[in-house]
């Protein structure tokens, strides 16, 4: 009886036993299921609507993009327009109460009117979620002057980074400024590659009288945004700014004059047809051999060494945006940001943060498209197959987030700029007297827009 | 009493369905962009958040350097180029109103200009004034002459847009011109070539004055398109150099999507409305009085046939 009482119990407890050890086992498995849970698995099947611009970085990100959805099984449907188009249909979408839009690229100068909307989502909130930030991102390693020129709001001077400043955006598709210059030119004729702007504005006069029928440097000075930008692009290396910390205008110094006269010069001893050139004509005109340097964005450089579309592959060199009184590399170019109005959030910010992270970074910049970190600038890989990379990243070292103001009365005073620049190369104008009239008019123009409110 | 008030409003009840919609689609948009024109409004705003700043928009342009350059500029290009675009087409449709071989054909050629999209024509002419490959140019360098900076001086500018836009738009006037021509009562011009009368006299007394209820109007047309023109100037100079070719429209355009000040580009609008307006009205006065004198002119050449 005993021992039939024994067995009894033995056989319950080994039931008890084996019943716990599966559930233990059970419950370790889920455990360790939900430990092991990828941070996209929540947001797989879905699919984000993103607004792309037409533009050689994002033709690069187009094939790009299935990697990130055979990664997280997130899919991505992407409205690729001209990116005027572009502005202008944002400008509709972000005032819709529920957008089409989870994720857009904006470009530099809309951040100003988006963000003064309150139009974009604060990225703070995303990075502070365990549940989305990836503690391997590396933010340190996007070059700072991108960040602050593009991503960041409400810091120094309302656009820039600064105790007070948020992220609002991220750097994608950015790009700043680079000479290049003809190898084969300079070797002939024993000339060194300029590392000041004295050095650069001599040459640029000079090479026309060494090689008859070619300009000394490429550059952009048609009336509007082209000329604006070209003279931005000489002002902030000559130690020049639109406006003191007051808002008060000081284009009209002593080095808002002098980065006059440098954009002068340069198109003087340009090639012929100087006077009209966009950036696709500046361009062009390097391309066809028609101009021993350029001194311009680096989405350029790609198009160099393609025998299709130049007549001087193999025959370019790159060196950093000469120096003036300071290093000044331009900064501009596209960020990404969600917009307020976006339906998938959370999901739409794994994708920006995947885009620019340093292996789609790298995946990016080795289709074509601008690095935006400093690890893809220096990436073997990467500088194999574009040699110049390395270079950009240096001249990235001094990008300048200050070299052109982002706000929002800007698109008006640009505008003025471009076509005082244009009276000065074309029709001579008297440089004081028309920097001067600049000056008074951005003035009005600020006052205007309240920048004078607490004077 | 009853019968003849339900005849009366008959044709007014048909009528009606069409006029809302056409009232509605005509003044809706016109209404909004008056009311518009009132408003601090930039595009990242609903309207309800702008701010109303009265006639304030308009008493910044009428005061703006830029805008009233812009609008000297658009007076002159529309000026010049109705005027030269006159008399170039209805001189040709003078020319080739007559039965010669290959006739039908060169009118079709002739009209082509007018078909390509303004864009195109804008990029061709911009490839025809490139200073260094351009035909137009090397033409001239060939003949010992110094080339033209058609599109990089301020006065060359406008007159290489002019080019263009004649270029473009005399077939419009010539085929018009034609039509008018040949619905003319050939029987009048019979009747005054017996009585002696010479070609120039036929074209100066009997042709021209018959035509001008219809040259008004074709007038009339390209005046208003010529205000209005775009995209020529945007691809061959986008305004410049300086503001020297900154047409009203392209100004509208800018003050609108890169200053993003909507109520300052409505109030332009609107008074670019109101000038097209004033000229409409004008012209179309002139041009009754211009119908009675035509069938004055009709009705005596009957009488005298």
């Amino acid at each position: 009886m005993v021992s039939a009482c024994d067995a009894l119990f033995r056989e319950e407890s080994m039931k008890t036993i084996v019943r716990t050890v599966a559930l233990a086992a059970g419950l370790l498995a889920g455990v360790a299921t939900g430990a092991f849970a990828g941070p996209y698995d929540a947001h797989k099947g879905k699919t984000l609507v993103v607004n792309f611009p037409a533009h050689p970085h994002y033709n690069a990100v187009m094939k790009v993009l299935p990697e990130f959805t055979k990664e997280t099984g997130i899919k991505v449907e992407v409205d690729q327009l001209e990116y005027l188009k572009m502005r202008e249909k944002q400008t509709l979408e972000l005032t819709k109460a529920k957008g089409d839009y989870d994720l857009i690229a904006y470009v530099v100068f809309s951040k100003a009117d988006y963000v003064f909307a309150d139009q974009l989502e604060n990225l703070a909130r995303f990075f502070m979620n365990p549940l989305l930030a990836d503690p391997a991102y590396d933010a340190a390693d996007i070059i700072p002057g991108y960040m602050q020129n593009i991503g960041v709001a409400g810091g120094d001077k309302g656009y820039l980074a600064g105790p007070t400043g948020s992220l609002f955006g991220i750097p994608f598709g950015a790009e700043t400024s680079i000479l290049g210059y003809r190898t084969d030119i300079f070797s002939k004729h024993k000339l060194k590659v300029p590392e000041t702007y004295d050095e650069m504005l001599d040459l640029a006069c000079k090479i026309p009288k060494l090689e008859p029928g070619m300009g000394g440097l490429a550059s952009r000075a048609a009336s509007g945004q082209h000329a604006a930008h070209a003279y931005l692009l000489h002002l902030a290396p000559l130690g020049g700014r639109v406006f003191d910390s007051q808002w008060n205008p000081i284009i009209n110094n002593e080095a808002g004059i002098k980065a006059a006269q440098a954009l002068k010069t340069i198109v003087d001893c340009g090639p012929e047809g100087a006077k009209t050139f966009g950036f696709a004509e500046a361009g062009a005109a390097f391309l066809q051999g028609k101009t021993a340097m350029f001194l311009d964005s680096t989405v350029f450089a790609g198009q160099v060494d393609d025998p299709s579309k130049s007549k001087i592959a193999g025959k370019v060199g790159w060196a950093m945006h000469p120096k003036g009184v300071r290093h000044g590399s331009q900064t501009g170019g596209f960020g990404i940001a969600i917009p307020k109005n976006a339906k998938n959030k959370d999901a739409a910010f794994l994708l920006m943060q995947w885009l620019t992270s340093k292996k789609a970074d790298k995946l990016v910049a080795l289709q074509g498209g601008n690095p935006i970190r400093f690890s893809t600038h220096a990436d073997a890989e990467v500088n194999a197959k574009f040699p110049y990379m390395k270079t950009f990243g240096e001249a990235l070292k001094h990008a300048d987030p200050d070299w052109r103001p982002i706000i929002p009365p800007w698109g008006k005073i640009n505008n003025d700029l471009g076509t005082t620049m244009s009276k000065i190369i074309t029709e001579n104008a008297d440089i004081k007297q028309s920097m001067d009239g600049l000056a008074a008019r951005t003035k009005a123009t600020m006052k205007e827009a309240g920048y004078e409110t607490f004077k | 009493m009853q019968a003849a008030n339900t005849r009366r409003l008959t044709p007014y009840l048909f009528l009606a369905p069409s006029l809302t919609v056409l009232g509605f689609a005509l003044l809706y948009p016109v209404g909004y962009m008056v009311y518009a024109s009132f408003l601090n409004w930039n595009p990242s705003q609903h309207v309800s958040q702008a701010e109303w700043v009265g006639l304030r928009n308009y008493t910044f342009l009428l005061s703006d350097p830029s805008f009233r350059e812009s609008l000297g500029v658009t007076l002159k290009f529309a000026a010049i180029v109705v005027v030269l675009e006159m008399i170039l087409g209805v001189g040709l449709a003078l020319l080739l109103d007559r039965k010669l071989k290959g006739m039908t054909l060169l009118r079709t050629l002739f009209i082509l200009p007018m078909m390509i999209a303004p864009i195109v024509v804008g990029l061709m002419w911009r490839y025809l004034y490139h200073p260094t490959v351009g035909p137009l140019n090397r033409m001239l360098t060939r003949l010992g002459m110094e080339p033209v900076p058609w599109l990089s001086d301020a006065n060359w500018a406008l007159v290489s847009i002019i080019i263009a836009d004649i270029w473009q738009w005399t077939p419009f006037i010539f085929i018009l011109a034609l039509a008018a021509l040949q619905s003319l009562p050939r029987s009048a011009m019979e009747a005054a070539r017996i009585d002696g009368a010479t070609g120039w006299q036929q074209i100066w007394h009997i042709k021209l004055p018959l035509m001008l209820p219809v040259l008004i109007v074709t007038c009339l047309l390209r005046l208003i398109d010529a205000f209005k023109v775009l995209e020529v100037v945007l691809v061959l100079t986008n305004g410049g150099p300086g503001l020297s070719t900154e047409i009203l429209s392209l100004r509208i355009a800018r003050t609108a999507s890169e200053f993003r000040e909507l109520g300052k580009a409505a109030a332009m609008s609107n008074l670019l409305l109101a000038v097209l307006m004033i000229l409409t009205l004008a012209m179309f006065a002139y041009s009754k009085f211009t119908e009675v004198r035509a069938a004055r002119l009709r009705a005596a050449m009957q009488d005298e046939s």
